[in-house]
């Protein structure tokens, strides 16, 4: 569903910054994938011209067999809000609405309505545990409700494609445990595809496969066996393998 | 790295945060020195301009510094404000409340000295200009010549920087800080939407509707007597209005899901009322400041026009001579000749009427009564109608009534009494007509025929009149009116001459009426420009992360027109009706229409208003749209 084509990124200026160099990846329907990498990896610009937010320099993005960087600009604001979810690790929720209003947001936009989107957003809710805060402002609740509701958000509008950035990034590990739980389920239920970039090596255990990159290039990618235990003892091992110690990521943590 | 250095390297390295905030006090600065400059020019000092004008001069210097103080003193709150984040991360490190405030205290030290000078500097570059306005607006016969004003920088500089002292001293004392939590969730927290109630709505209704129905009904002298009460009402109404009623329409408006969750609705409405508590206050104020200023123009420019056009309609004579009650009639016709000499001298053609004006017995005093063919040969001088009266009738004649020369109605007077002929018919008036025909304070004009019958008059008078005929230019009738009052001295008027003098002593009055009433109309505009800028990072990061979502750009553009078009015209739209209402209650005051100079200056104003609208949208959405796309 998601196809790039040898993607390359070179950001211009004083020096030249070769960001992403031909970057071929593929994504099933219902797939969920982690890209993991070090800092600087290129991992977030890979996100970015995914989800549309930069251009590539050269090759092609494909969903679903459309090219979205050829569309206009108001076209793609549209295909963005219509095709695609998001998931930030600073959530991005507006602060002046209420968390319904938020979940809703997207809907809105589109001149969804009212009964629908009610509708819509208790149901999504529900399956998120956050009915009790519907009526809440965005600073009166705790960091996991937080992504809760971005997820909420994201998923409100059924998008082929949903692109999480370190969603886990500014949560605790029960909380990271909770979110990266009801990704999976909304993965496995909704067959939305899910692409995610991460740092955290418990939650990319959570997905199917794991892409890691390294320097702009990709490096290699393990899939997911039976046991998440063993998967994510794999991932650490990769990580060692790619540059960092093996200590870093203590094991003991799962 | 002291921490002197530190406060000023905040200032010097962050010049994008701080140059609203000094640029609106240069702007006060600006404003300020401009006005210095022409009040301490040297063709006033000498004398050539008299007391009151230089003690209005005073005045209007003692208003600007004020409200500067006021202006300043909210701009830097409202800077303050946006800075709460930062003031919360240096309390986390350890800074006391006491470097805090001396944070803010150097900061302020520091840009007001620059604004001080910056202000001057701009000031002296503009100062050419302002004096050719003033050389233009007021009639003086001295040229406004550029001078090197030492005075007024000396002045200006001295008092900006006590003020920047005071306010700075002022607000590191009223620099509260709550505690740490608040300070760095600042931007994040709501202050709260004001509450709104029903009874506080329906009271601001109330007291508009009240306020602006006395201020409609009243005529006369009555306006006087209403004018502090209304304006009172008004006040506290606007105030209501923009605190509970609009506070409470929102809240109408965000409890209709169908309307609140359409569209871009929901972004506009949830930051209307996100802000409202900063926003009423805002409104409140613009609006007040615009009504000051749109009602001290358009009364200067009413009041002008009236006095101008008012005088050219009551006195429908180029010139006009009475003369004293016991002078003879060969005093009288050497005063004639000579009237007509000076204007032969002058060049002037005039066709001339005169006029015997007897005194008759009537049945409460004597009284004026006019021949009806005298009357309208006088009239063809006139715009009014002649007046056929049939025989045995009389109709009253009374001037235009006024509230400027105080006239009050002397018709219904004369409608009361009678006079007797001859014949001992006795005659009652039979109506009342308006008209400015003779400078008398109300007469009888009868028929020719019944005018034999009157007898012996009890005393005579004469009026003299000469009408200039049309396309001569107004420097000859005045000149010849300057000799005729200099020479035949309260005896002739002369209705041009009267004017010139008018405007010449009116001139300053209008210039300084102006000239507050701009600055009052543009500084409401900045409040406006800080109310918006203020939450522009805030803006952008919010339109940022919904783009991110999917926001087009002709859905940004329209909650980005609507909301500065709210904030920009709903306190403009209300001073405008506050401003209309309070000139028709002058035009009632003075029972002259003043629609036409009304609605110039509104009109004017709301212009300023739409292309200031234009051009701030302008560079908010760029800014915006840099940001986001």
């Amino acid at each position: 569903m998601l196809k790039l084509t040898k993607v390359s990124k070179v950001y211009e200026g004083k020096v030249a910054f070769r960001a992403l160099t031909d970057i071929d990846l593929e994504i099933e329907k219902g797939e969920f994938v982690t890209i993991m990498g070090p800092s600087g990896s290129g991992k977030t610009t890979l996100l970015n011209i995914i989800s549309t937010n930069d251009a590539p320099t050269t090759g092609k993005v494909e969903i679903e067999g459309e090219n979205p960087h050829k569309l206009k600009k108001n076209d793609l604001a549209k295909f963005r809000r219509n095709e695609l979810g998001f998931i930030f690790q600073d959530f991005n929720l507006m602060h002046t609405l209420t968390v319904e209003e938020n979940i809703v947001l997207p809907l809105t936009l589109d001149g969804a309505r009212v009964k629908e989107m009610k509708e819509k957003a208790h149901t999504i809710a529900e399956s998120l545990g956050i009915l009790s805060i519907m009526n809440n402002r965005t600073y009166e609740i705790s960091g996991g409700q937080a992504q809760r509701v971005a997820i909420a958000r994201a998923m409100i509008h059924d998008p082929k494609l949903l692109l999480a950035d370190e969603p886990t990034g500014n949560l605790d590990s029960k909380a990271s445990k909770d979110v990266m739980k009801m990704l999976v389920s909304i993965n496995e239920k909704e067959k939305t595809s899910l692409l995610m970039v991460t740092h955290d090596p418990q939650a990319a255990s959570y997905s199917d496969r794991v892409v890691f990159i390294r320097d702009g290039k990709l490096h290699s990618e393990i899939h997911r066996g039976e046991s998440r235990q063993a998967f994510f003892q794999k991932i650490i091992d990769m990580l060692s393998l790619m540059g960092g110690d093996g200590n870093d990521f203590s094991s003991i943590r799962v | 790295m002291t921490f002197r250095q530190f406060a000023f390297n905040n200032v010097l390295r962050n010049k994008r945060l701080y140059i609203a905030y000094f640029f609106s006090s240069m702007f006060t600065v600006m404003v300020f020195f401009t006005f210095a400059i022409f009040a301490f020019h040297p063709a006033f000092s000498d004398g050539a301009i008299n007391q009151n004008v230089l003690f209005g001069m005073a005045v209007a210097g003692g208003i600007i510094y004020v409200f500067s103080f006021f202006f300043v003193l909210y701009s830097m709150s409202s800077f303050l404000q946006s800075r709460k984040k930062e003031f919360g991360l240096l309390m986390m490190f350890g800074a006391s409340n006491r470097q805090i405030r001396m944070m803010v205290f150097l900061e302020n030290i520091l840009i007001g000295f620059f604004a001080t000078i910056g202000g001057i500097l701009i000031g002296l570059v503009f100062a050419k200009g302002i004096l050719l306005v003033a050389e233009n607006v007021l009639i003086i016969s001295e040229s406004l010549d550029f001078y090197f004003p030492l005075l007024a920088i000396a002045v200006t500089f001295i008092s900006f920087i006590v003020l920047f002292f005071c306010i700075s001293v002022f607000v590191s004392f009223i620099l509260r800080t709550k505690k740490l939590i608040d300070l760095i969730k600042g931007d994040k927290k709501s202050k709260g939407e004001p509450k709104a109630s029903v009874i506080l709505s329906i009271l601001a209704t109330i007291l508009i509707i009240a306020g602006y129905g006395t201020a409609l009904y009243v005529k006369g002298m009555q306006v006087v007597f209403a004018m502090v009460p209304v304006i009172v009402v008004v006040t506290l109404g606007t105030y209501l209005i923009f605190t509970q009623l609009s506070v409470y329409i929102i809240r109408r408006l965000k409890s209709n899901k169908s309307f609140f969750w359409m569209k871009t609705n929901m972004l506009l409405l949830s930051d209307l009322s996100f802000r409202m508590k900063d926003n009423a206050r805002t409104f409140f104020m613009v609006a007040i400041i615009s009504t000051v200023a749109f009602t001290a123009i358009g009364a200067l420019y009413g009041f002008q026009s009236y006095l101008t056009k008012g005088i050219k309609e009551s006195e429908p004579y180029t010139y006009q001579y009475i003369p004293w009650l016991n002078d003879s009639e060969e005093v009288m016709k050497e005063d004639v000749s000579k009237i007509n000499s000076i204007l032969q001298e002058e060049n002037v053609e005039a066709k001339m009427e005169a006029m015997e004006l007897n005194y008759f017995e009537t049945s409460t005093s004597e009284e004026l009564i006019v021949r009806a063919s005298d009357y309208n040969r006088f009239v063809a001088f006139t715009k009014d109608r002649e007046l056929h009266p049939g025989e045995n009738e009389a109709i009253v004649v009374q001037p235009v009534e006024d509230a400027l020369s105080g006239v009050s109605r002397s018709g219904e007077f004369l409608m009361e009494s009678s006079f007797n002929l001859e014949n001992g018919t006795e005659i009652q008036p039979s109506y009342i007509v308006e008209s400015s025909v003779l400078a008398s304070n109300g007469y009888y004009v009868v028929n020719d025929k019944t005018y034999e019958q009157l007898g012996s008059p009890v005393r005579n008078d004469w009026s003299v009149v000469w009408k200039a005929k049309e396309g001569q230019t107004d420097q000859q009738l005045i000149e010849a009116g300057r000799k005729l009052t200099e020479q035949v001295e309260h005896k002739a008027y002369s209705v041009d001459y009267q004017l010139f003098e008018i405007n010449k002593a009116f001139g300053p009055i209008l210039f300084i009426g102006l000239f507050i009433g701009i600055v009052f109309f543009v500084s409401a505009g900045s409040f406006l420009y800080f109310r918006l800028f203020t939450d522009l990072d805030e803006e952008k990061r919010k339109f940022r992360s919904i783009a991110k979502i999917g926001l087009t750009q002709s859905e940004l553009n329209k909650v980005v027109n609507q909301q500065i078009a709210i904030l920009f015209f709903s306190p403009i739209v209300v001073a405008l009706i506050h401003g209309s209402v309070a000139l028709t209650a002058l035009s009632h005051m003075f029972n002259y229409d003043l629609t036409i100079e009304s609605a110039f200056v509104l009109g004017s104003f709301a212009l300023i208003q739409i292309i200031y609208f234009l051009i701030v949208r302008f560079f908010y959405v760029k800014q915006v749209k840099r940001m986001v796309f």
